[in-house]
């Protein structure tokens, strides 16, 4: 039997493109390399890298203020440059874009902040930014846009934890594994994951079909949501279709015919978990007590 | 063990909910260790619904009520579940792409056994083995999503493989593949059958790969009885006309030899290989003439004319996927265009038909350049089909599909039911006129998408691999359907695999390879010459049986039904 070749991998699906882009895209399924050096974050247990973060990211809904949003945002970042394998694009997007979409995500959440929030009598409430007839954008208001789109990004870096550094399956492993959710939930979840790409790719070939039919040209909003639900009659049929065997196939395999099923890799919890949860804690919790101490939560 | 079977089936009815009658009907059957049994039907006897009661997913997974006993080593599938009876039976489905869970090759092999509570150990030594024997062990490693066709079916028999079931079955598992993905499957099914370690149930309407690996042949008729039951070469050979009124597809050779009977040429035994027809015809001392292939290159009004055009996928900075291709096609035209995978067709004949925009000036459809016109101009001259019909639909009714395909161009309203209806009479649709669309059978389907195409009174009509995944009596049908259309004018463009569908239809067949057009020709001559073998396809079963008769050189060309000479009583 001969090998196949790399001019063979293109897709024999039902779907009629010549060649998947030949752009190696990041693939959410594949095993980690083994973590080298100092990038210590991917040796971590998935659920330590959600654990550590996690009562931060509850508590910082509830922060005002900028400095503690600042502290996480500057803390996350040092974690990720140590502990993680970023690309150098991956870096610079988080150096560059993070206050860059701080700054201008500010503006729009100023422009919907609710003026009864801000106080009067601040010098900032009498700086005009923008007017617009009898519509004033003051700096007040930019500033308190700005603390929320920093908690935002906050938010966000603290995801970024275990987001960057984990697989799909390594996430599924460790529920499975380690917080006993059946595993026919996790492994579904994980089949499911395979559906994405495929509907994405379908998507488009009805999109070019409806479009040959040449029965809607009209633009505007009302059109597109109408050719939206022509769109979703076809792919829905498929997908249901498509459930429906993949559902066949893993049954066929035997998925959910005992309570347990062989773990080839374990996904354990070990010392260094446990500790980067209680250091992580340790930090957070030393940040926030220090903004209260100096007295700059408002 | 001839007196334990594996399998023993006794008068099995399966009714699918909803359904009226049971398909298969008392069915009684058993399958003993090491048989490679094909499982041959007409489309709806119940094949498929058979192969899932014999793994206990009818009744456990599918809404059906079963009656009768199915056994599996032994158990009885009411009394066990899927998962107890995996253990013995595994199975491997049509679509490759339905049936990869997980992330990389090793997992997915792994992910049977696993489920089965098997030890880590044994596992890893399964899925070794099974990858192994399927020669995928070196990509271990990979992202399923990179194989092939055939190569991720490979993989599906791997991971059947690695549940250690003495029973395989294997439900149309080469239908969804390319001629090369056949081969790749074939040559990993024809080890497992030589090593007897399996037993084998196959449904396959492509005998002319099944027929080399099989011993026995179970068949059952349109209303779901097991009607023969023998060994595999007996069957084919003396029941082939039962067979064939049945509605059974015959392997082609064993088609044409029966045609030759008629002309008064026995070959006896009956031929099921290209390679014994081959030898058959060569032990006949005189063979009458063949009839000349489709006459010459029609000459005539050009339809289509291409030239330089190069197609980029997915943007700007996409890979070329077609490179300066030059082709003319002249009305009334039936041209095939075939290669292997990643040829190029599909981006080629989209190109031309404004599916995705060519570059100006590179194409011209009947004096309309698709890069410029609109879709509703461009739907006027020229229709295209996509594979799959309900990507096509957008309306709620058969009717209404064509309708607005009327109304869009402009018809006056009290012309368009009487259009509408006139084609749907003419595909056979109009008892159908309120249905949904999505509620037509498969060939249904189909039609009314080719009904969709030329409703606008396109006079060019592309189809984009339209017999994928259909069994042979599908296919040929459509076809009958676009030779009748081509018959009354209809040029017709058609991307396929199936090369002796080409044969048989087509007028000029155009070869790609890498993006490029390899070469372009009468059908005859395409198929007589080296182009098939240039661009890595396999020729059709007849001209494989013909191009290699050391006595009947005129013969070397023959590679359609039609060019076999005409019955006896019709050359008299």
């Amino acid at each position: 039997m001969r090998a196949p070749t790399a001019s063979e991998a293109a897709p024999t699906g039902p779907v009629p493109t010549p060649a998947r882009p030949p752009r190696p895209r990041p693939d959410p399924f594949a095993e980690q390399r083994p973590a080298r050096g100092i990038r210590f974050l991917h040796a971590l247990n998935p659920l330590a890298k959600l654990a550590g973060p996690l009562p931060f990211m509850i508590a910082l809904v509830f922060t005002r203020g900028f400095a503690i949003p600042i502290a996480f945002i500057v803390l996350v970042m040092a974690l990720l440059f140590v502990g993680a394998r970023l690309t150098s694009r991956g870096a610079l997007a988080l150096v560059l874009g993070t206050p860059i979409a701080v700054l201008v995500l500010g503006v729009t959440f100023g422009v919907w902040v609710d003026p009864s929030r801000i106080d009067e009598a601040s010098a900032a409430a009498s700086v005009v930014v923008v007017e617009i007839g009898e519509w004033q954008f003051t700096l007040a208001a930019y500033l308190v846009g700005l603390a929320t789109s920093l908690r935002l990004a906050a938010l966000l870096l603290l995801s970024l934890i275990a987001g960057l550094t984990s697989t799909g399956p390594e996430f599924v492993r460790a529920m499975v594994q380690n917080l006993r959710v059946p595993y026919r939930i996790g492994y579904t979840a994980l089949a499911a994951l395979r559906f994405v790409p495929r509907f994405g790719h379908e998507l488009e070939v009805i999109r070019a079909a409806h479009r040959v039919r040449g029965t809607d040209t009209r633009r505007g909003p009302i059109a597109a949501v109408r050719r939206g639900i022509g769109y979703s009659i076809p792919l829905l049929a498929s997908a249901i279709r498509h459930a429906e065997r993949v559902a066949l196939a893993m049954d066929a395999r035997a998925f959910g015919a005992h309570a347990t099923r062989t773990e080839r890799i374990l996904s354990p919890w070990r010392v260094r978990d446990t500790a980067f949860v209680v250091a992580f804690w340790a930090v957070g919790a030393g940040v926030y007590a220090v903004a209260l101490q100096l007295g700059v939560t408002s | 063990m001839p007196d334990s079977p594996l399998l023993d089936l006794h008068r099995v009815r399966i009714r699918h909910e909803g359904a009226t009658r049971a398909t298969p009907d008392g069915v009684t059957l058993s399958i003993s260790a090491g048989e490679v049994v094909l499982l041959l039907g007409p489309s709806g006897c119940g094949k498929s619904t058979l192969a899932l009661a014999l793994d206990g997913l009818v009744p456990h997974a599918v809404p059906a009520e079963l009656e009768g006993t199915v056994r599996v080593a032994g158990l009885d599938t009411r009394d066990h579940g899927v998962g107890v009876l995996s253990e013995h039976v595994a199975m491997v489905f049509q679509d490759p792409d339905a049936q990869v869970v997980t992330g990389t090759l090793l997992d997915e092999v792994a992910f049977g056994p696993e489920n089965q509570l098997v030890p880590v150990d044994e596992v890893l030594a399964r899925a070794e083995r099974a990858l192994k024997l399927v020669g995928l062990w070196e990509r271990r490693d990979e992202n399923p999503d990179r194989l092939s066709g055939g190569g991720r079916q490979r993989l599906t028999i791997a991971c059947a493989l690695a549940m250690a079931a003495p029973v395989l079955v294997l439900d149309e598992p080469t239908a969804n593949l390319d001629p090369a993905g056949i081969d790749e499957v074939y040559a990993v099914l024809r080890e497992l059958a030589s090593e007897r370690d399996h037993a084998i149930v196959l449904i396959e309407h492509n005998l002319d790969a099944a027929v080399g690996i099989v011993d026995r042949v179970v068949v059952l008729d349109a209303d779901g009885h097991v009607t023969i039951d023998g060994p595999a070469q007996q069957v084919l050979r003396d029941r082939a006309e039962d067979l064939l009124a049945l509605g059974v597809w015959l392997p082609v050779s064993t088609l044409a030899a029966m045609r030759l009977r008629d002309a008064g040429v026995t070959l006896d035994p009956l031929p099921i290989t290209p390679a014994e027809l081959a030898a058959a015809l060569d032990a006949q001392p005189t063979l009458p003439a063949p009839l000349s292939g489709a006459g010459a290159t029609q000459a005539g009004e050009p339809a289509i004319r291409v030239r330089g055009l190069s197609v980029r996928r997915g943007g700007r900075r996409g890979p070329v996927v077609v490179h300066d291709v030059d082709l003319d096609v002249v009305r009334g035209e039936f041209v095939a265009i075939v290669g292997t995978n990643g040829a190029g067709k599909t981006s080629l004949l989209q190109a031309i038909a404004g599916v995705i925009p060519p570059p100006v000036g590179a194409v011209d459809v009947l004096g309309l350049d698709p890069a410029r016109a609109d879709a509703r101009t461009l739907s006027s001259r020229i229709g295209f089909v996509f594979q799959n019909p309900e990507h096509q639909f957008v309306a709620h009714s058969v009717f209404g599909e064509l309708e607005l395909g009327l109304r869009v161009h402009g018809v006056p309203e009290a012309d368009r039911s009487e259009a509408a209806l006139r084609l749907l009479r003419r595909f056979g649709l109009e008892d159908l006129r309120e249905q949904h669309p999505f509620l037509l059978s498969g060939g249904q389907k189909r039609r009314l998408s080719v009904g969709t195409a030329l409703i606008a009174g396109a006079p060019v009509l592309a189809l984009d691999e339209p017999t994928f995944g259909q069994d042979r009596e599908h296919a040929a049908e459509l076809l009958d359907m676009l030779r009748e259309l081509n018959d009354e004018g209809t040029t017709v463009l058609v991307i396929t695999h199936d090369l002796q569908l080409v044969a048989d239809y087509a007028t000029r067949v155009v070869v790609m390879q890498d993006g490029r057009i390899l070469g372009a020709g009468p059908t005859a001559e395409v198929l007589a010459g080296p182009l098939i073998d240039e661009a890595g396809l396999r020729h059709p079963p007849l001209a494989r049986a013909t191009r290699g008769l050391a006595n009947h050189p005129d013969w070397h060309g023959v590679s359609r039904m039609s060019q076999l000479p005409p019955p006896a009583e019709a050359a008299a």
